[in-house]
């Protein structure tokens, strides 16, 4: 089978997933910068492995796995960014397009969430990946995946609403 | 109804942010100076072990451990009895003190997805999975009617390649 796909193929795909895989690299790593640098190795490795393009659930498992690759292999590098950044007026890169305080409350108490339930939130609704695809790049049962989901949005249905 | 279905329109409605401007760019510079086909080459999978095989293979080794064990602590025993018994005794004896391996038994009790892993820095995405058993070894002796069993946990971890496709 043909597993070459054409750089316009791959151009196509990048526009389309390019925003969502920095938005889930974004997790691992403060910077946007760096986010970029995840998704941009785990491209040049899909491209180089002419691995299939469709197959999203390997492509986000392939960022997730240079992500934390990066966190180990610079964990010191890690630790001064944190103590650096523990100070009152650290400026962190936003990772969405925030255009009110109700979306800015939002996307703090995404950020709040605990890592398994974020990571499975980023991948359902700003990757549209499907509960099989995502038990497929975390190596969890889909059951898992949707009950994390559910999860998530219970936490942050219950942060948004009016006290 | 989806209780959830408000709050994830809301989710929907928050946009990630926008990539750098020279970020596409960057990309596809990085795309174009690999040449797939020249690392497009199939190389052996080198992660590809026969785990079941090397565990029949170290069950195999630690039966015959165990018979030689068994014989070689009756040795001076035999010794002692070349010396005192008739030639008959000493070849009813010999033969009763055989062992034979009557079977070897694995249960698997848990199985264990742990997801794509990429091993030492390489290209080619692997499942990791780890499998916990129960081993149990068995002997007979047919001269005495005795009976040998050993039984002890095990734990194996299979990588199996992913092809991509």
């Amino acid at each position: 089978m043909q597993n070459v796909a054409s750089h316009e193929d791959w151009r196509v795909c990048f526009s389309q997933v390019g925003p969502g895989l920095v938005l889930f690299a974004r997790q691992w790593v403060r910077s946007r910068a760096d986010a970029e640098d995840i998704v941009q190795e785990a491209f040049v490795r899909f491209w180089r492995r002419n691995h299939n393009i469709g197959n999203r659930a390997l492509l986000y498992a392939t960022v997730r796995s240079i992500a934390l690759d990066l966190i180990r292999r610079d964990s010191r590098r890690a630790r001064r960014e944190a103590e650096a950044l523990s100070g009152s007026d650290q400026v962190v890169e936003p990772q969405f397009e925030l255009a009110d305080d109700a979306q800015n409350a939002l996307a703090a108490a995404v950020d709040r969430l605990p890592h398994e339930q974020r990571e499975v939130l980023v991948m359902k609704v700003w990757n549209e990946l499907t509960f099989a695809e995502i038990a497929s790049a975390l190596g969890i049962s889909q059951n898992t995946a949707a009950s994390r989901y559910r999860y998530a949005l219970a936490a942050l249905k219950k942060s948004v609403q009016p006290k | 109804m989806n209780d959830f279905a408000e709050i994830e329109n809301e989710l929907k409605k928050l946009g990630p942010a926008p990539l750098s401007d020279g970020f596409p760019a960057r990309l596809e510079q990085a795309m174009a100076d690999q040449n797939p086909r020249e690392n497009n080459i199939i190389r052996p999978n080198r992660l590809r072990v026969n785990w079941a095989a090397v565990g029949f293979g170290l069950a195999a080794a630690a039966v015959f451990v165990l018979l030689a064990r068994v014989r070689m602590d009756r040795t001076p025993e035999q010794r002692e009895r070349i010396a005192q018994n008739s030639p008959v005794a000493q070849t009813r004896s010999t033969l009763s003190d055989q062992f034979i391996p009557a079977g070897a038994t694995q249960v698997v009790y848990d199985t264990r997805d742990e997801g794509l892993h990429f091993a030492n820095g390489s290209e080619e995405p692997i499942r990791r999975v780890r499998y916990q058993t129960q081993e149990t070894l068995r002997w007979h002796n047919p001269g005495t009617g005795a009976s040998l069993r050993v039984s002890y946990p095990s734990e194996e971890v299979v990588f199996i390649p992913i092809s991509g496709q």
